[in-house]
């Protein structure tokens, strides 16, 4: 046989050159905004939108306005001509400079409530992506921002939950273009925000200054609260303690007069303000340390990239035009200091009636792994009451997030509450419901119980994605160990509800109506076997025998006990290992999102459920076995009959699998299908009635109603008047 | 209602922000009002202003991250240049070109900056040498502005204007009829006015003596010949009067009043050869009485000279005998003396004897008192001429009482009391008004104190320019550095501090408080009429054979990067800045063109030259603006 080496080598030839096109292609995407030449139109133009792909940060929009406002934006309409939301030219709105100097030009989706929904970097000069950082990293730190609010405090750090501060992740040795960039994506999307009304423009009213005449000396400054330290310790950015600060600033607001005076001395105090003209200026000296706290950014970038002025949603930076020399503090008894400045805060949203602080963008090194990260410091500043005319400015309060949450979200909330009391009531009158249904027809239980798990499936689990999880109760756990923090669930109103609901139900009926009529995996587990058997698959579908299930029921106990124990040395670890639920693949990030093994273990279940009802919940489910444990002690259960524990018609039909041989209904098993008591009272399904039945339709007796204990009402003859018995 | 009264508050709170600037620009007046101790400084503890100190002890030296405490202003001689030094370091920080051409910023390359140093009718440079001898600035509230300083150029007859925002050269006038303009001073208040409390005139003091006009006549005949005393404008910089005088003007001081302007005269004897300048026992100082003189503009009572429209008044001695109508009053003072100087507390005006061992105090109060009739001699002006030592020259005052005295051949600094003087003056033989002596190396000539010749002399440094360095430096062959020495005054005793050395050969300076200028960072497009604001107005058009470029630089490149002329083309190539970022400077050099020029953040400059030979002529970026400044570099290309 003859090989032919040149046709073997075909296909591999094809593979070659198929992966130089893809490493071009990448090479290509990793070059292509350097200094991109835009059409000049796009700048100018109406129509914007006809020079560059405005869909591609506004995903579904297909239609778009020309330019409107001031500054300008546009609207993006998706096929049905809805409002979808807005997109917008960086440089209509922006031009700060990043590390070139030169802006990076972007363009910016975001939907009609405010949230990003795209960026995309059109052009930019960054000499530093271009020796080393790849672009795509600009790109990433980009993608962090899809899905977050307008309205949000975003800031390049750690996220301070309790500050309300969302932090984004830095790209290393990039520091000015990412904060820059932070900053270009937190004014463009606000100045459009506040045009269309998603937030409240800001208009911080300026008040004057009352002049008291008085010459502070520092210690005066110092105590009215006039100049404000803000002290980093060593440990702070993870260096040995020591005795002296890593830094140590003072800094204050020069504009009032007898402030300015006091600092600055007259001569440099008028000559400052005749040239900052309607523009404010704050100084900062260093007084301990050796790390400048003007770094080197603004060198060639014009940035000072370790300072900001923080007042409430505005960050104002500074660039060396805002910056003048302090030569010195003219307060008697002012420390001596190693770095000073002046720096101006341009324009007139900021307003020294209001409250603002001095942030110090620090970083923090892990000493045991040398890696650094972003850490930043501040400290706040309120001119005193007794400086301003009519005191300081009243602050209205914003919203805790949580609070804006629930404002945000109330219709919603309104409906799931509603579908919570509406399967509550139903199952408190599920009396009613057993006795009108019977073991051929038990469509009134079901209808009201199919439909809650339609809702919980669709509304609660795909559209809320309030899909409860063990993960939840780990969490409290460790809160409850360590510091209970309200806020932190009450930012969740779904699931906060929820939890209500299942702690309030599982002590009354059991876990049964979460799990068996409201878990959203578990509802959509148990529709598929129900579907499943409608269409023809019945013969297929299988349960195990009573033995090896009750053995095999114990396994979700040992889940739920493996991750309680892991928990309590990692918390992550746990998180981790709560993948075993496979709700996060089904409901909250999609199954086509995740990585195959994820997908491939949440669809295995649901594909199994179609031929055996909710596997997962009887065995696996971690959550399951925590709500089983106190269903012990619910203070309803189902009834029985004397009969019961010899007659097996309810157990052959349980789906639970959980009523014992000897009669006795396993609460901790039961999902509260009700199937079990419609045949309690159904007097052709439960043996014990339907003998009766029989006996008295053969002696020709009534047929009484039956009673509370499933029993017909005995009957009585009716003694004889004044006869006692 | 109470919702009301914070509308109200918050509508007039942006103006109020404002509000206090005209407060305390009044304050300056209150004098004691001056920055006093401005204390936590980077470098250690500094005394309050003028505080009698009992020893010295000032730090001269400015760690690296400090500040100077001081600007010096500094003439640089026949460099033709004006400098920028950093005191108490002595670092030279700017120089600042103005009467000469200059290779790194283009100065006398460019269009703009020919059209202020004048050109011939073909277009090149009327002069390239200079001679700055005196610089002082403008005043407000009897201390500086930060608006102006000027410059004389004793060679050419010129004064320069530097803005001091900037630091550049805005403006030179020539003055006519004047040969050897030697000494300058600016008035510090108008004499009539009291609303212009600063600067709106500058005198020049003219020291050779020349035919008038000086077209050949009277080659033969000095007698005809004439010096002349020249006012000129602040603002316009155009020349608004001059006065005859008699002898040669030297130095120039003025009044903190106004009123008086004052320059002293060696060769009251208007000789020609060495020894008629030295015959006479006595020169003077020459004072005008600037009211009368404008006034006397006014009335029509002035001549003019040759084709020169500036009017000329007469202030010579035989003109000015009755005190009642003088314009001017020749004090006189012994001999050939060099240097005059108002005392900070406006009292005293000091001259200098040069050839006589002393220095003579007249006391401004009795000079008015002379113009209106009520002094009998005008030498009885003079309330004190003391012994200093040999070859006195120049003054400068600590804020305290105390004088310091240049003595040239003594090569020493005197520090000495001028209420003592007087009183010893008046007969007081017990009073001892020497206090110290120090000396220097070597040579002193002008001497200078911070804050000086302001109402707000502070007594600290006192800078002396010792035109001989001889051993004090390094060698470098037969041309010396000349040294700079800066002596710690606060306390009794003089302390020699610091020295520096200093490219020859400035003559004099001003030393004052780094918080009076408030320097622009970068410039703005508005400064410039011909401004290329955006890169879509850069490119090049073509009017017959004159051809226009408009170029705009952004690091690190320029645009247009290339641009086709052709041989016999007039090429004027616009250069516009655009970047913003502080220190991010560009170059425009055309090699085998003799162009070199810079232009900085957001400055606009431009060249106009011959195209004269064919090929390709790479023009690249002198100035290090970017880590790609190399590859920063474009194409012209001459056609044949």
């Amino acid at each position: 046989m003859v090989i032919d080496m040149p046709s073997l080598l075909k296909p591999f030839r094809l593979l070659l050159l198929l992966v130089l096109a893809m490493l071009a292609a990448a090479t290509h995407a990793q070059t292509s905004t350097y200094e991109a030449r835009l059409p000049p139109e796009l700048f100018s133009a109406r129509d914007m939108c006809a020079y560059t792909d405005c869909a591609s940060v506004l995903p579904g929009a297909v239609r778009f306005s020309e330019r409107k406002g001031s500054p300008t934006f546009v609207e993006g309409f998706d096929s049905s001509d809805r409002l979808l939301g807005y997109v917008m030219l960086s440089s209509d709105i922006t031009d700060i400079p990043a590390y070139s100097g030169k802006p990076i030009i972007k363009l910016i989706g975001m939907d009609a409530n405010g949230n990003f929904t795209g960026i995309r970097i059109l052009k930019h000069s960054e000499p530093i992506l271009l020796l080393g950082i790849p672009e795509t990293a600009l790109n990433r730190f980009n993608d962090q921002y899809l899905g977050k609010h307008v309205g949000d405090r975003i800031e390049v750090g750690r996220t301070r939950a309790g500050e309300d501060v969302i932090g984004v992740d830095a790209i290393s040795g990039a520091t000015v273009t990412v904060i820059v960039q932070n900053q270009v994506i937190m004014q463009s999307g606000g100045a459009v925000a506040r045009q269309t009304g998603i937030l409240e423009p800001i208009v911080r009213e300026q008040r004057a200054f009352v002049e008291m005449g008085h010459q502070p000396d520092w210690e005066t400054l110092v105590t009215e609260g006039s100049v404000q330290s803000l002290i980093v310790q060593p440990e702070d950015v993870g260096l040995e303690p020591g005795d002296t600060p890593f830094i140590e600033l003072w800094f204050g607001y020069l504009n009032h007069p007898d402030v300015g005076l006091a600092v600055l001395g007259d001569i440099g105090w008028s000559r400052l303000m005749e040239r900052i003209g309607d523009d404010q200026a704050i100084f900062i000296i260093r007084t301990a340390g050796a790390e400048s706290f003007k770094g080197s950014g603004f060198v060639r970038g014009g940035l000072y990239d370790r300072i900001q002025v923080r007042q409430d949603v505005d960050v104002f930076n500074f660039y060396d035009l805002d910056y003048y020399n302090l030569f010195g503090v003219a307060a008697p008894g002012a420390p001596r200091f190693s770095e000073s400045g002046i720096f101006v805060i341009r324009g007139d949203s900021f307003s020294a009636a209001y409250p603002w602080s001095l942030v110090f963008l620090g970083n923090r090194i892990d000493q045991a792994t040398g890696q650094r990260s972003f850490a930043n410091f501040s400290a706040d500043y309120w001119l005193a009451a007794d400086y301003l005319e009519g005191g300081r400015a009243v602050i209205k309060a914003p919203d805790a997030p949580w609070v804006r949450i629930w404002k945000v979200r109330a219709v919603e909330i309104g409906i799931f509450i509603a579908l919570l009391i509406v399967v509550s009531i139903a199952y408190a009158n599920r009396d009613r419901l057993t006795r009108a249904s019977t073991r051929k027809n038990k469509w009134p239980v079901n209808a009201i119980k199919y439909s809650a798990w339609i809702v919980s499936i669709f509304f609660v689990g795909f559209y809320l994605m309030a899909q409860p999880s063990i993960t939840q109760v780990l969490t409290w756990f460790h809160a409850l160990l360590l510091d209970w923090r309200w806020e932190l669930f009450l930012l969740d109103p779904f699931i906060f509800i929820f939890w209500i609901f299942i702690i309030v139900t599982v002590f009354l009926w059991g876990r049964g109506l979460f799990c068996g009529w409201l878990c959203p995996f578990g509802s959509l587990s148990e529709l598929l076997y129900k579907i499943g058997g409608a269409i023809g698959l019945k013969r297929f579908q299988f349960k195990l025998s009573q033995r090896s299930h009750d053995k095999l029921k114990w396994l979700k106990y040992v889940v739920f006990g493996v991750l309680l124990a892991v928990s309590a040395f990692s918390l992550t670890t746990a998180e981790m290992l709560a993948e075993v639920e496979p709700f996060k693949t089904t409901f909250l990030v999609g199954m086509f999102n995740r990585a195959w093994p994820y997908t491939l273990f949440a669809a295995g279940l649901l594909a199994l459920s179609i031929f055996m009802e909710r596997p997962f919940c009887k065995y696996l489910c971690p959550l399951g076995a925590a709500l089983a444990m106190p269903t012990t002690f619910r203070w309803f259960g189902l009834k029985r009959k004397q009969e019961c524990t010899s007659c097996k018609a309810c157990a052959v039909g349980c789906g639970s699998l959980a009523i014992d041989e000897k009669g006795r209904i396993d609460a901790r098993e039961c999902m509260l299908c009700l199937d079990c008591m419609v045949l309690y009272t159904d007097d052709h399904a439960c043996p014990p009635l339907a003998q009766e039945r029989k006996r008295r339709e053969k002696v020709g007796l009534p047929l009484t109603p039956i009673g509370k204990d499933g029993y017909y009402i005995p009957i009585k003859p009716v003694p004889a008047a004044g006869a006692t018995n | 209602m109470s919702q009301d009264i914070d509308k109200t508050t918050a509508g007039a709170a942006n103006p109020s922000r404002r509000r206090f600037l005209n407060t305390t620009a009044l304050m300056g007046l209150g004098g004691a009002g001056l920055a006093a101790g401005i204390t936590a400084l980077p470098g250690g503890t500094r005394d309050a202003v003028a505080a009698p100190a009992t020893n010295g002890g000032l730090n001269p030296h400015v760690n690296p991250g400090e500040l100077d405490e001081y600007y010096g202003l500094w003439s640089g001689g026949h460099t033709g240049d004006f400098r920028v030094l950093g005191i108490p370091s002595g670092r030279e920080l700017h120089r600042v070109p103005c009467f000469t051409p200059d290779a790194l910023v283009g100065w006398g390359i460019t269009n703009e900056s020919k059209a202020i140093m004048g050109t011939k009718p073909d277009g090149s440079l009327q002069f390239t040498v200079g001679d700055t001898h005196h610089t002082h600035a403008s005043y407000k509230d009897g201390n500086y502005d930060g608006r102006y300083a000027w410059i004389n150029d004793k060679i050419n007859s010129r004064i320069a204007r530097i803005r001091l925002d900037y630091f550049v050269c805005d403006k030179i006038t020539k003055l006519p009829n004047v040969m050897g303009f030697h000494g300058i001073f600016p008035d510090k208040r108008d004499p009539v006015d009291p609303a212009i409390n600063y600067t709106t005139r500058v005198f020049c003091g003219g020291e050779f003596h020349i035919p008038t006009p000086n077209d050949g006549r009277d080659l033969d005949d000095p007698t005809k010949w004439q010096a002349l005393f020249s006012c000129v404008d602040a603002e316009t910089m155009e020349v608004r009067w001059q006065a005859k005088i008699d002898g040669n003007c030297d130095l120039v001081a003025t009044s903190f009043d106004g009123k008086l302007a004052a320059a002293n005269q060696y060769n009251t004897e208007n000789g020609i050869t060495f020894q008629d300048m030295m015959a006479a026992e006595r020169d003077a100082c020459v004072f005008f009485n600037v009211a009368r003189i404008e006034q006397a503009v006014k009335d029509g009572k002035f001549t003019t000279i040759g084709d020169s429209k500036v009017p000329v008044v007469d202030c010579t001695r035989a003109a000015n005998t009755d005190p009642k109508t003088a314009l001017s009053a020749y004090v006189s003072v012994p001999k050939n003396p060099h240097g005059v100087n108002a005392s900070p507390d406006g009292k005293y005006f000091i001259c200098s004897g040069k050839l006589s061992p002393t220095a003579t105090v007249i006391e401004l109060e009795k000079v008015l008192q002379y113009f209106e009739g009520n002094v009998a001699d005008i030498d009885d002006t003079i309330v004190a001429e003391v012994e200093i030592g040999l070859g006195p020259l120049h003054t400068a005052f600590d804020g305290r009482g105390n004088a310091y005295t240049t003595l040239f051949l003594d090569s020493q600094i005197v520090k000495w009391n001028v209420d003592a003087a007087i009183r010893f003056t008046a007969g007081d033989t017990s009073a001892q008004y020497v206090v110290d002596r120090l000396d220097v190396h070597y040579q002193p000539g002008h001497i200078n104190a911070s804050q000086s010749e302001t109402m707000f002399a502070d007594g600290k440094w006192l800078c002396v320019g010792c035109k001989f360095s001889k051993d004090r430096f390094l060698p470098v062959g037969p041309l010396h550095a000349e040294n700079e020495q800066l002596i710690d005054i606060s306390g009794e005793k003089m302390v020699l501090a610091h020295e520096a050395p200093v490219r020859p050969e400035p003559h004099d300076f001003i030393i004052f408080r780094r918080e009076l200028l408030m320097p622009k960072q970068i410039y703005q497009h508005e400064d410039f009429p011909n401004a290329i604001t955006d890169i879509a107005n850069a490119g090049v058009t073509r009017d017959g054979n004159k051809v226009t470029v408009k170029m705009v630089t952004y690091a690190p490149t320029y645009d247009p990067l290339e641009f086709k002329v052709k041989v016999g083309d007039e090429v004027t190539l616009i250069l516009t800045n655009l970047d913003r970022i502080e220190d991010l400077t560009h170059g425009l050099a055309i090699p085998d063109y003799n162009i070199n020029f810079i232009v900085n953040p957001q400055e606009t400059k431009s060249v106009t030259f011959k195209v004269e030979k064919p090929g390709v002529y790479w023009y690249y970026c002198t100035h290090f603006c970017h880590a790609l400044h190399l590859e920063m570099r474009g194409r012209m290309l001459v056609e044949a």
